[in-house]
């Protein structure tokens, strides 16, 4: 139990509306994250994320499940853990009057944390002369990283970050990205909510997949994305219809989009170039096609045997 | 718990509004001293001139014609229809003064009590402003949420967040109120009479000041919880405005009856250790007329102070109630 820093069993959480109409944000979720790495936290919009992780840092109540921090049951044993947990919900929240500086120091006083460890986080997110000036004048970037510097403040060993790319540029986004990675590589756990498959799998060791709020599924990213061990590839030939019959004889399913040959099944690129020269049909262009999340999504429901817009959709893990 | 306080004292400090809110009130107390300094003023030397001409003439006549007054008085007292009062008070031609004529002199005595209460009004209205607007921000811009991933203890971080408004509150009475207490009784040692300014009459000032630091505190530890149940410092300040316009002056007016559960009068009763209010007694008479009288009513200190108590306890209960179980997002 306590190698994984964070592990939920049967959360729930039905939000109320003002119209009085109930929202289920998060059915029957069970999550596990082990100690150490980066664990990316995966689902499409509205699938529970952010409502499972306020739930996990006693933001809001669970209706029903058990969670636990480093093993302790939470929010009962939330205060005995909290000096060891740094998150950032959504977007960064600080007093917008202050400066920067002035915000960390609130924190780290409240928390009884060195004056020094301000300094010091300031640097680290290289916010350092900036920490001058007030919060309302930052960037999105510079909020962002105020919040990272926040989170540091306690020198955690578990960084919650929900969403933390949202709203920044490629070179912002690469700069949460290595600060995330040296996070897991100094033996820290940190786990990364978004809805941006590509965004977590260049960071993330694990990953859990949720949709609806129920997990779907969860292991190394190598097996959860490459999950069937097929690939899909797009190519250009000049023979489309050859190609066609040949590949469909060989027991791969083909489909035309635009000037393209979608192939889905084939266990590497390389048999579907061999079996059509053998016919000599030349592949003029080949892309091998990442799976998105929105295709292991619609995949992995699609094994339940259930619609992805079904609030029903069953856990498999 | 002692840390939070300390941090959210800090936090109090440094905002730019309740800085603003203590100058705020600062000024006003020093335009009172100035109105009390122009209330005292004697009178210029034309109208002080004319004053004592009135006084010679009313002193000569006295001189010549007292004890004619004293003795027709006398004699004709058995005539006068009764009631009447003794004889003695009724034809007492005393010898006139010079201060029976012109502006009257301002005594502190009488005058501090006044500006004790309506400082007190002025202190416990800021309090409140600045507690709701202290409590409000962190609702309004999320921060809170920020602040409970540090400290989730949410009954350390209510207690806290309203002790440091409440402690923070202190000094302000004490500067202010020493400000108006010694401004007035220079001015007024200068310009009016400080005579019978007792140690008793002191002591009593400091304990009506004492009374007025605890309930001003009080008033910013409300302001704080009415904005953590309504998430806004607009809406806290709103919904107080509504209440004192609404339930204190309208409906406190119409039924004057009502006055003693209403907060203003509990407040004096608590800040002057009992108070008086005037309620109508209409009746028919045997004769058939409808007949109203202005009836003095007084209400006790105690009153005020149960009243008092208890609606903040009960304030802050709830307060508490609400946030330990509220969802923040
Ligand atoms: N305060 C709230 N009141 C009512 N419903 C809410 C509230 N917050 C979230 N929801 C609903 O709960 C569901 C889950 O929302 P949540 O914010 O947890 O999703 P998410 O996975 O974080 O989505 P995103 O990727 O858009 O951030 C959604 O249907 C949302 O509409
Ligand atoms: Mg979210």
């Amino acid at each position: 139990m306590t190698d994984l820093a964070i592990s939920t069993r049967g959360l729930r959480k039905t939000y109320r509306t003002r119209r009085g109409k109930r929202v289920v944000a998060v059915q029957g979720l069970d999550l596990d994250v082990p100690v150490g790495g980066v664990h990316g936290f995966l689902g499409p919009n509205g699938s529970g994320k952010t409502t499972s992780i306020r739930m996990l840092l006693g933001l809001i109540r669970a209706d029903a499940g058990a969670m636990a921090l480093f093993g302790r049951p939470v929010p009962e044993h939330l205060p005995e853990v909290v000096s060891r947990v740094g998150a950032i919900v959504e977007s960064p929240k600080f007093f917008p009057a202050f400066t920067g500086r002035k915000n960390l120091e609130l924190l780290a006083d409240a928390i009884g944390a060195p004056r020094r460890r301000v300094g010091e986080v300031l640097e680290e997110t290289s916010l350092g002369e900036r920490g001058k000036d007030r919060f309302k004048t930052y960037s999105l970037g510079m909020k962002q990283r105020l919040a990272i510097a926040a989170t540091l403040l306690k020198e955690p060993d578990l960084l919650i970050f929900d969403e933390p790319t949202n709203g920044l540029d490629p070179a912002g986004i690469r700069e949460i990205r290595e600060t995330m990675r040296s996070l897991g590589e100094q033996g820290r756990t940190v786990l990364v909510s978004s809805h941006i498959l590509a965004e977590v799998e260049q960071v993330a060791d694990t990953v859990s997949i949720i949709g609806h709020g129920r997990l779907l599924a969860s292991g190394p990213v190598s097996e959860v994305i490459g999950g069937t061990g097929k690939t899909t590839v797009k190519l250009v030939i000049d023979d489309r219809e050859a190609a066609t019959s040949v590949l469909t004889a060989a027991g791969l399913t083909v489909r035309a989009e635009g000037n393209y040959l979608v192939v889905d099944g084939a266990p590497d690129p390389a048999d579907i170039t061999r079996r059509l020269a053998q016919r000599e049909l030349y592949v003029a262009e080949l892309v091998p096609v990442r799976a998105d999340l929105e295709s292991v999504f619609l995949e992995l429901t699609a094994d339940e045997g259930l619609a992805a817009g079904d609030g029903t959709i069953g856990g498999q893990r | 718990m002692i840390r939070l306080t300390g941090v959210e004292l800090r936090r109090l400090v440094a905002r730019r509004l309740v800085m603003l809110g203590v100058a705020a009130v600062l000024g006003v107390t020093v335009l009172m001293l100035a109105a009390a300094w122009w209330n005292s003023r004697p009178l210029s030397a034309e109208d002080q001139q004319q004053a004592k001409a009135q006084f010679e003439t009313a002193h000569a006549d006295w001189v010549k014609n007292h004890e004619k007054y004293d003795k027709e008085c006398r004699d004709s007292y058995a005539s006068q229809p009764d009631p009447k009062p003794p004889v003695e008070e009724m034809c007492n031609y005393t010898e006139p003064t010079l201060d029976q004529w012109g502006k009257p002199q301002t005594v502190f005595t009488e005058v501090m009590p006044e500006l004790l209460q309506g400082s007190s009004y002025l202190l416990a209205f800021a309090a409140f402003l600045i507690g709701a607007s202290f409590v409000g921000a962190e609702f309004s811009s999320g921060s809170i949420g920020n602040w409970l991933t540090f400290e989730p203890r949410r009954m350390r971080v209510y207690a806290s967040k309203l002790a440091a408004v409440a402690i923070g509150m202190v000094p302000v009475v004490v500067v202010t109120l020493a400000i108006l207490l010694a401004g007035t009784y220079l001015i007024v040692a200068e310009l009016g009479v400080t005579a019978g300014t007792t140690g008793k009459v002191w002591g009593n000032l400091l304990e009506t000041s004492g009374r007025a630091m605890v309930v001003v505190a009080v008033a910013g530890a409300v302001g704080g919880v009415l904005a953590l149940l309504l998430r806004h410092t607009a809406a806290a300040i709103g919904v107080i405005m509504g209440y004192v316009v609404l339930v204190e002056a309208v409906f406190g007016s119409i039924l004057a009856q009502v006055q003693p559960w209403l907060v203003r009068l509990n407040f004096d009763a608590w800040l002057k250790h009992g108070t008086t209010y005037y309620v109508q007694n209409c009746k028919s008479t045997p004769e058939g007329y409808y007949n109203c009288e202005s009836i003095e009513k007084s209400l006790s200190f105690e009153h005020g102070a149960w009243y008092l108590g208890i609606g903040t306890v009960l304030l802050l209960a709830l307060g508490a109630f609400v946030f330990q179980r509220r969802d923040v997002t």
